[in-house]
């Protein structure tokens, strides 16, 4: 025995108890069911944003499926890089069966197998835009551009007009990466003869801007900013900016600029593995349906990802509704973004923060 | 001077069979030491095991194979070095300006009438009570360029001031944020020095300043070591306000895991980056322990640490002290108003925003009355019952954590074992850790942290998180122990229980209850640990809140900040009806 052991190298011990605990681990594995169809008593969990977006899919999503089939719908709330990071450390043994992602971060967990293409078997599928077919189901566009205090600022109608002289030191810029500050650098390369594989000159032109009176790492903190009159302009949704002029601060303008705005969209993600596929597909079905889709439009401003929807007038002038008007927003190649997301962080924090 | 001789009688008196004490202690450090390592050396060791590994991609087996590759990109690049070191710089400032703050508020707070002490105790803790994001609203509303600040300085006809989104603003959030922990160290350390010994010094004509130097300050030493090892541990591992309040002008080390971590998803870098806060941290903790120890000669036994000391001309020496003495008391009065409006701003901005009829809780405006967000709380069947799962599971921390950390104080405030100060610095390590990282390992062992019940698993770190607090304040309180009373009483005949239950638990109280209230407090608030290990059936009140801030805030957050202030108060004055807060036999 004492020869055996002392036979083994370390490495090979390592390998040993590797293999020695992943046995711990399989029944685990294997205690689960492979249990596609519906049935009474199943447990659907699904990864989403707190707040108006948990209403309105409890209301519209949740609740007609628990009566419709007597199973249970669990929420668990949080951030996208929260459910991110545990549906990655989870990857084909998921505890959650729907996750919703930002648009980069969605075309790359198909691609990494921790979610699902988007596929026929949920029937609105085919009412979905093209953009909104790629890493899942597309269920919301929410558009990213500039915002700005109109009494203080000309109006803006270019993404160009950000490096107009009056406006140094007065720009809250986004932080990268996140998916306002993502689609700022990538629309500075794009206006600037550049594109997600010439990053360069957005950088040396983001950098031209400084000094930033601060960055801005999330919609309420630029609120914030702009109440308490640290900067005059900002990128930011224009959804939740819309709520915030015609709530808290009606100085605020959302611009239209020539260029387009830059596309930003919610996607639903089927979990690989998921032992509830048929009740995942439901519930991302009826996230597509009308009620629910008019909802997230009427309380927060997103607009419709699917063909099939009757969209009130005082509504359509506030949203992007309609072909030609998604045609105009400015998409990129995710893949190339995402592949070179660390090495741009790490250029942005060199480069742009500090 | 009892406490100072009974100190003085623990250390210098030698116990006769110091071999048998020695493994006793071995034995009281134990319990806490075996659940340390079942619920933090796991996660801790995989942390370990990523930052040694040679690639960062996610779905690679891991290699057992140590490589330097992530230390080295850390500590070969610049970069990373000036935010490691500015985030000790920034831990070193804020536990300092803590301390001269702390001071003045634990010593008011020790000379209230004891039926006030629990009021004032509830006060000093509101920060700890209220929202991050909450709060980092209420520093920017004082610092922003329309602020109460701001307008002081040009009204002087000052230029306005940059205050925001800097290392000041960031540092100041900090204080406020970590303040409370060092108050409630000092304070547990002030109230057992017997006034005694301050009203001898007064009648041999000693002035308040001097008094305050030479015998309030040596004697609450005790105090402001575990104060000041929590404190810079907390600020050198924080990464929530830095991100709110330095706008991204500010980088702490504590930052770059979590956007390493969770963001990249570049597990290996994150946790190298983790390793070395936390050996930087450890080496710091032990730093201050050390030069409070040679401080304190009376409780070592070895040389006292030799200051230099100022010489100076005898009439200019009495000059000085006279200026001093005249100025200091009104110093210490300011210092005193400018900390509390400190604390007690953010809780006035809740309270007043609970009832705002904004459709954000981050407006500054008042718009409109409501009860509304009130009603929402009550209407929503959710808030309720994670609330309900936030209590039990302080509830049952605490008192884990305190049935483990008070055999361990004993051990190492009397036994003497072999490398005190190692294993004291060992059970401070989940705090020098920062949470993002204790989340990340867990993260790794997600799986098998599923297969656990969730109660208990969430217990088994909360437990691990409010160890290192209850564990530094209860060696504080056992230090401090009058150890005459105990040989009184077993001179009286009194047994070894009979002195427990009669003796050392009654003069424990004081110390308990404040590890207690902070235990709970963190356990109550823990959101970054948390919100990676509850499930779906089991969610915490914070993690909740926290998960609509992800989105919006709105101004139920702080309906239920006040309703939870409300309640820390009105539960501190019913404590306070049955159990002194204060040590009255000192007297």
């Amino acid at each position: 025995m004492t020869d055996f052991s002392s036979n083994i190298s370390r490495r090979r011990f390592g390998k040993l108890a590797l293999a020695a605990s992943s046995a711990l681990v399989t029944p685990a594995i294997f205690t689960r069911s492979a249990n596609a169809q519906i049935k009474k008593g199943d447990e659907l969990t699904v990864g989403i944003w707190g707040g108006a977006q948990e209403r309105i899919t409890r209301e519209f999503i949740a609740k007609p499926l628990e009566e419709k089939y007597g199973v249970r719908i669990n929420f668990v709330l949080g951030g996208t890089p929260d459910r991110r990071s545990r549906a990655y450390a989870e990857r084909g043994r998921p505890s959650f069966d729907v996750i919703y992602l930002n648009i980069f971060e969605s075309r790359q967990a198909v691609r990494d197998r921790v979610t699902q293409p988007a596929s026929e078997s949920v029937p609105a599928y085919e009412h979905l835009y093209d953009i909104a077919r790629q890493g899942g189901y597309g269920v919301a566009f929410n558009p990213v551009t500039i915002v700005y205090d109109k009494t203080k600022v000309e109006p803006i109608t270019s993404w160009k007009d950000l490096w107009r002289p009056e406006l140094r030191g007065r720009i809250i810029w986004p932080t990268y990466p996140g998916a306002q500050g993502t689609a700022a650098l990538l629309m500075t390369a794009k206006v600037w003869g550049g594109s997600e594989t010439d990053i360069d000159i957005a950088f040396k032109k983001i950098a031209e801007l400084k000094p930033f009176p601060a960055l801005q790492g999330s919609q309420d903190q630029l609120f914030t900013m702009f109440d308490q009159k640290i900067g005059d302009v900002s990128i930011e949704f224009g959804s939740f900016t819309r709520s915030y002029a015609e709530s808290r601060n009606p100085n605020i303008a959302i611009a239209t600029p020539e260029e387009g705005q830059a596309v930003a969209m919610n996607v639903a993600c089927i979990t690989e593995g998921t032992p509830h596929q048929k009740l995942a597909e439901e519930w991302v079905n009826l996230h597509l349906s009308e009620p629910c889709q008019l909802a997230y439009s009427r309380e927060i401003y997103y607009s419709p990802t699917v063909k099939n929807i009757t969209m009130p007038d005082d509504l359509r002038e506030k949203l992007i509704v309609g072909e030609e008007q998604v045609a105009t927003l400015v998409d990129f190649d995710w893949d190339v973004v995402v592949k070179n997301q660390s090495a741009w962080t790490q250029r942005f924090n060199r480069e742009i923060t500090s | 001077m009892t406490q100072t001789a009974a100190l003085l009688s623990t250390e210098a008196i030698s116990s006769p069979k110091p071999r048998r004490r020695s493994a006793l202690g071995g034995l009281l450090v134990a319990p806490l030491g075996l659940w340390l390592l079942a619920a933090f050396a796991l996660p801790l060791g995989v942390v370990t095991l990523l930052s040694f590994q040679p690639t960062a991609d996610l779905f690679e087996p891991l290699s057992l194979l140590p490589s330097l590759e992530q230390y080295g990109l850390i500590i070969g690049d610049g970069y990373y070095r000036t935010i490691f070191f500015d985030t000790l710089l920034l831990g070193a400032g804020v536990s300092v300006i803590s301390a001269v703050l702390g001071y003045p508020i634990a010593l008011w707070l020790v000379r209230l009438p004891p039926r006030w002490r629990a009021a004032g105790v509830a006060l000093i803790l509101v920060p700890l009570l209220t929202n991050v994001v909450v709060r980092s609203l209420g520093i920017m509303l004082i610092l922003s360029p329309a602020g109460v600040v701001s307008q002081i300085v040009t009204f002087f006809g000052l230029p306005e001031p940059r205050l925001l989104f800097n290392w000041f603003s960031v540092g100041v959030a900090l204080i406020q944020v970590f303040l409370p922990y060092m108050v409630m160290s000092l304070y547990d350390s002030l109230q057992s020095v017997d006034r005694r010994v301050e009203e001898a010094a007064a009648s041999l004509g000693a002035p308040p300043i001097q008094r305050f130097f030479s015998v309030i300050l040596p004697l609450s030493l005790p105090g402001l070591r575990s104060g000041l090892v929590i404190v810079f541990l907390m600020t050198s591992t924080a990464y929530v306000s830095a991100t709110l309040l330095g706008g991204k002008n500010v980088w702490t080390s504590g930052m770059v895991v979590f956007e390493e971590a969770i963001q990249l998803l570049n597990h290996p870098k994150a946790s190298a980056m983790a390793m070395l806060m936390l050996v930087a941290s450890l080496a710091a903790s032990a730093l201050i322990g050390w030069v409070i120890g040679r401080l304190m000669p009376w409780t070592s036994g070895k040389r006292p640490l030799s200051l230099p000391r100022l010489e100076l001309p005898t009439a200019l020496a009495h000059g000085a002290s006279a200026v001093i003495e005249a100025l200091g008391p009104w110093v210490a009065r300011l210092l005193l108003l400018l900390s509390m409006a400190m604390l007690l701003f953010p809780m006035v901005l809740v309270v007043v925003s609970s009832v705002n009829d904004s459709p954000q809780a981050t407006v500054a405006t008042f718009v409109g009355f409501t009860w509304k967000w009130y009603g929402l709380i009550f209407d929503n069947v959710r808030y309720i019952d994670a609330f309900i799962v936030s209590l039990q599971l302080a509830f049952a921390s605490v008192i884990v954590a305190l049935a483990l950390s008070l055999p361990a104080a004993f051990a190492l405030a009397r036994h003497p074992l072999p490398g005190r100060e190692i294993i004291m610095a060992m059970f401070m390590l989940p705090l020098a850790l920062p949470g993002i990282a204790i989340a990340l390992g867990m993260l790794r062992l997600l799986q098998w942290f599923m297969e656990i019940p969730p109660f208990l698993g969430l217990l088994a770190v909360h437990v691990v998180l409010i160890a290192p607090f209850t564990l530094a304040l209860l060696r504080t309180s056992v230090a401090q122990l009058d150890k005459t009373l105990e040989e009184a009483g077993a001179g009286l005949g009194a047994g070894p229980f009979d002195r427990l239950r009669y003796i050392i638990l009654p003069q424990l109280t004081p110390g308990m209850l404040a590890a207690g209230i902070i235990g709970f407090l963190i356990s109550f608030g823990e959101v970054t640990v948390t919100a990676f290990l509850t499930t779906a059936r089991m969610q915490t009140l914070p993690v909740r809140i926290y998960a609509e801030a992800t989105f919006s805030l709105e101004n139920t957050v702080n309906a239920v900040s006040t309703l939870i202030i409300l309640m820390t108060v009105l539960l501190l004055i019913g404590v306070n009806r049955f159990v002194r807060l204060d040590r009255v036999w000192h007297r």
